[in-house]
């Protein structure tokens, strides 16, 4: 082999290297693919969409929250994207999460506004559309333990309702004004 | 050679110690204790073909003896002393003969050289890595250059196209990265210092870079100095400078007309296609110029579009350039430029996921974009003009004063949403080239400059910058001690100053004609961009607010460098970097407020080996050429935050490249290879893979023409540099120039 055939083969391989495929499409999947940390499931929805809604988000939260301090200690944070419209019918839906264990697995839904310094009128931009519930789940407020551990934990699965939404105050209500 | 057989072409040697010799001595009795130790060593150069060759340098290897050939190729070395003798022949367009002669006292002996022809590769001389002139291999740290040559013969649009090839250089989006310096934050705060013919020109509110600045064309190659750079340049120069410097101004007339035209290739895959016809680009540059013994100038104008890629990214691009220079006397330069360029292009923003657009089904469509973003675009436009009168005032002082002002003007529409802002730079410079004796030299200088903004987003302020430098360059004996020193005095809104002191101290020293060593220990900064101190929007929902007490960046560059030739075809050049970065500023999110402000948070370390080969040629009318970097980049440990990757740094990244000559005739690649991001910000559980793009590329020419073909990312190979933005896809691009 002469020194430039030698040449031609080595950048003849270097270019083969890049014959490997890159991105690929990646259909909407149905159970949480692997690799994939976090949770995944499907949402039902049911009642009508109001007209002034931005999104609905779905978060996790490591404890359940005990005050109005602890509503921003969720995870991811930011908040992952907003589930895809429409929102009617059923979805699947995936939320990564770093491995742990999670206590309440909630939708969120917000309406079209900008928040105002520390989430002063967090009260009228989001509710409570809907929340995971495992079947041993003996707790008012509804609570289903989901644990993350290396992988994805499917079937995480639950209603959202936008004819029962609850807000903030619903769970903590607001301190009195002075 | 001598009583020893040798392989080298000296091929054969007569001893002179017949009787002739012997009756002269009688003559140089009184001589003789000096004759007794040393000898003659005289001789004849030729080349391959026996004709004799002028000019051939002659040396003995630790001595001063040196001397030229004459007509007849003929040399003569007295008083050699007696011993080993390394005779080094050299010569332009030779390869260099290297041979051991062993020479007896009083001896003469007579030598036969013969010199192998060889292509002559000149060393490049640089100007930024000290800021005066001086050989690549002189610099104490790394420098890569590319040359005009480069640029043509890659058949690029833009600056950082090529830019982007060099060893230890990467672009992310459009960001330039030196070693890992800057990472990704869309642009913002590059600690890269970008100068156009050594003027400042990042800008004044982002601290950005535009690449589109200058038009190729004028452009006559770019120098990459690696590592800090605060000691001579201050701010940004924190992980390196890129000098970008404009073509002088060839006496007589000369035009050239350059015109390209191309074509995106479509998706891959079926269900990714979002439109129904191929994309398109297409541009037209004119250059002109004229040059005397004492005036000269050039101008040109240009501009292109492009379809682009993906869904809404089309771009208008406008673009013109002039220069002028007046030499009154032999030692007095003043030249005046400026340049400008306008820019409208689509925003494509962030590709589209599941349900923010037609998604088909895909949880990702990555040539669409979220309908949100729809009908988003960006007007920007930017110019510098700079003027800079030099004198050489004697052999032992030059001197030189500039000024200069950039200005950058963008808005961007978005829907419901208008953003917009003017920046101004204003800068000035004198600066002096000291020679006090042969073996030092001094660089001086003062700098200063006034950074303006007035925008909705980063509201009304300036920020003044004040510095004075000096460097000086001493050698003894082969090796070169370089030391320096620069302080910077910045002040923001008329405030109080506060100072950054960036010493640097370097050493060269080469061990052999062909090995030189270098090392260097240097401080780099940046301060803080008046965007990241003023920023007051929203984003995505969460408050960005300013930060007006940033403090500045700072970085301790450390590189130990080793440049070689292992014949007349093999060069490498090799270098093992360290940078401990402190105070580092990042978007920080505020989860108790959902906030986000500019902090200085973090603590940084990047590490690793920047090495290239050159084998030119590898064979008859093939050269080949690789770089590699390998980088260790770790967030260290702070807050609740435990030691990670830094984000947006590949590991990996490897060029090869290959190009093949046949008379008018060229073809040859790139091959460029970035491993996969260890870790990125946002999106982190986004699919993302390495970068393996090969570009492809020929050139013809034939009389006045030149005709190149280029065929960027040949394999259409899909992969994105920064969270959900497609980097570009297959492109296949023709350019036609015709030069007077």
């Amino acid at each position: 082999m002469t020194t430039s055939l030698r040449g031609a083969t080595a950048f003849a391989l270097a270019a083969a290297l890049g014959c490997n495929k890159g991105l690929e499409p990646t259909p909407v999947p149905t159970t949480c693919p692997q690799g994939f940390v976090g949770v995944c499931g499907t949402v039902t929805f049911q009642g009508t969409r109001p007209d002034s809604t931005e999104g609905v988000f779905i978060v996790a939260y490591p404890t359940f929250p005990q005050s109005r301090n602890d509503l921003l200690s969720f995870s991811p944070f930011p908040p992952p994207s907003s589930l895809p419209q429409p929102f009617t019918g059923s979805q699947f839906y995936m939320l990564p999460l770093p491995s742990g264990r999670y206590e309440w697995v909630v939708a969120v839904w917000k309406r079209v506004g900008t928040f105002a310094p520390n989430f002063s009128n967090a009260d009228s931009l989001l509710r409570e559309a809907g929340f995971y519930r495992d079947g041993a789940d003996t707790t008012s407020h509804g609570s289903g333990i989901v644990t993350v551990a290396d992988g994805g934990a499917n079937g995480i699965s639950f209603l959202i309702d936008f004819g029962n939404m609850h807000s903030i105050s619903y769970y903590f209500p607001a301190p009195p004004a002075h | 050679m001598r009583a020893v057989p040798s392989a080298l072409p000296l091929t054969f040697f007569h001893r002179w110690g017949g009787p002739a010799a012997r009756t002269g001595s009688l003559l140089l009795l009184l001589a003789r204790p000096l004759a007794a130790q040393t000898a003659v060593v005289s001789g004849a150069v030729t080349d391959s073909a026996g004709a004799p060759i002028e000019y051939a340098r002659v040396r003995a290897a630790g001595t001063n003896l040196r001397a030229l050939t004459d007509g007849a190729g003929r040399f003569r070395l007295a008083r050699v002393r007696a011993g080993q003798v390394v005779l080094h022949v050299d010569r332009v367009g030779y390869r260099r003969v290297v041979d051991t002669l062993a020479v007896a006292s009083g001896e003469s002996l007579f030598v036969n050289v013969t010199l192998a022809a060889a292509a002559f590769v000149a060393e490049p001389v640089v100007v930024t890595a000290a800021k005066r002139s001086q050989l690549v291999s002189q610099a104490i740290t790394s420098v890569a250059v590319v040359s005009d040559t480069d640029l043509a013969r890659r058949a690029v649009a833009t600056v950082d196209e090529a830019v982007d090839k060099a060893p230890g250089v990467q672009f992310l989006n459009g960001q330039v990265n030196i070693r890992g310096s800057s990472g990704y934050v869309q642009g913002l705060g590059s600690r890269v210092l970008l100068l156009v013919d050594g003027v400042p020109a990042n800008q004044g509110d982002r601290g950005g870079i535009n690449w589109d600045l200058v038009p190729l064309q004028d452009v006559q190659r770019v120098e990459i100095v690696k590592g800090a750079g605060s000691s001579l340049y201050g701010s940004s120069a924190f992980g390196g400078v890129v000098n970008v410097l404009t073509r002088d101004i060839e006496p007589g007339v000369h035009a050239s007309v350059r015109t390209r035209a191309g074509a995106f290739a479509n998706p891959p895959h079926e269900v990714w296609r979002f439109r129904d016809y191929t994309g398109a680009e297409e541009g037209v540059d004119v250059t002109g110029s004229y040059g005397a013994d004492a005036l000269g100038a050039s101008l040109t104008a240009g501009g292109w579009h492009s379809d682009g890629y993906r869904e809404q990214d089309r771009r208008n691009h406008w673009q013109s350039a002039g220069k002028a220079e007046w030499r009154p006397d032999r030692a007095t330069r003043v030249t005046a430029s400026g340049s400008w360029a306008s820019d409208q292009y689509e925003t494509p923003l962030i590709w589209c996921t599941r349900g923010t657009c037609n998604d088909r089904g895909q949880t990702y469509q990555p040539f669409r974009i979220d309908t949100n973003g729809r009908g988003a675009f960006t007007r920007s436009d930017k110019g510098i003009v700079a003027a800079t009168l030099e004198r050489t005032t004697s052999a032992r002082l030059a001197w030189q004063a500039r000024g200069s002002w950039l200005r950058t003007h963008f808005i961007d529409y978005e829907p419901g949403n208008n953003d917009a802002g003017v920046a101004n730079r204003l800068g000035a410079e004198l600066r002096g080239l000291l020679h006090p004796s042969n073996n030092s030299l001094a660089t001086v200088g003062a700098e200063g400059a006034r950074s303006g903004v007035t925008s909705d987003i980063f509201g009304d302020h300036s920020q003044t910058e004040f510095a004075a430098y000096g460097e000086s360059e001493q050698r003894l004996g082969g090796a070169r001690l370089t030391a320096g020193a620069r302080i910077d005095y910045i002040a923001v809104d008329g405030g109080g100053l506060s100072a950054v002191m960036s010493p640097r101290a370097g050493v060269v020293l080469p061990t052999g004609p062909d090995l030189v060593w270098r090392a260097s220990a240097g401080r780099g900064f940046r301060a803080p961009s008046l965007a990241e101190r003023f920023v007051s929007t929203v984003v995505q929902g969460l408050t960005v607010i300013p930060n007006p007490n940033l403090d500045p960046e700072t970085a301790w560059s450390f590189e130990l460098g080793n440049a070689a030739r292992f014949s007349s075809t093999v060069r490498w050049d090799a270098a093992l970097f360290w940078t401990e970065a402190y105070h580092l500023i990042e978007p920080r999110v505020e989860t108790a407020t959902s906030r986000i402000q500019f902090q200085n948070v973090t603590r940084a370390r990047l590490a690793g080996l920047d090495l290239s080969v050159t084998v030119a040629p590898l064979a008859p009318r093939l050269t080949t050429a690789l770089a590699y970097t390998f980088l260790y980049a770790r967030e260290l440990a702070h807050d609740s935050v435990p030691q990670r990757p830094l984000a947006f740094r590949p590991k990996h990244l490897l060029t090869l490249t290959a190009d093949y000559q046949w008379r008018t005739l060229g073809v040859g690649g790139d091959f460029r290879y970035a491993s996969r991001l260890e870790r990125v910000e946002l999106y982190e559980s986004d699919p993302r893979v390495a970068e393996k793009v090969l570009d492809l590329r020929a050139g013809l020419a034939h009389g006045p023409l030149f005709l190149t073909c280029r065929l960027a990312n040949a394999l259409n190979y899909i992969y994105n540099q920064v969270p959900r933005t497609l980097a570009a896809v297959r492109t296949l691009s023709v350019t036609l120039t015709w030069t007077h």
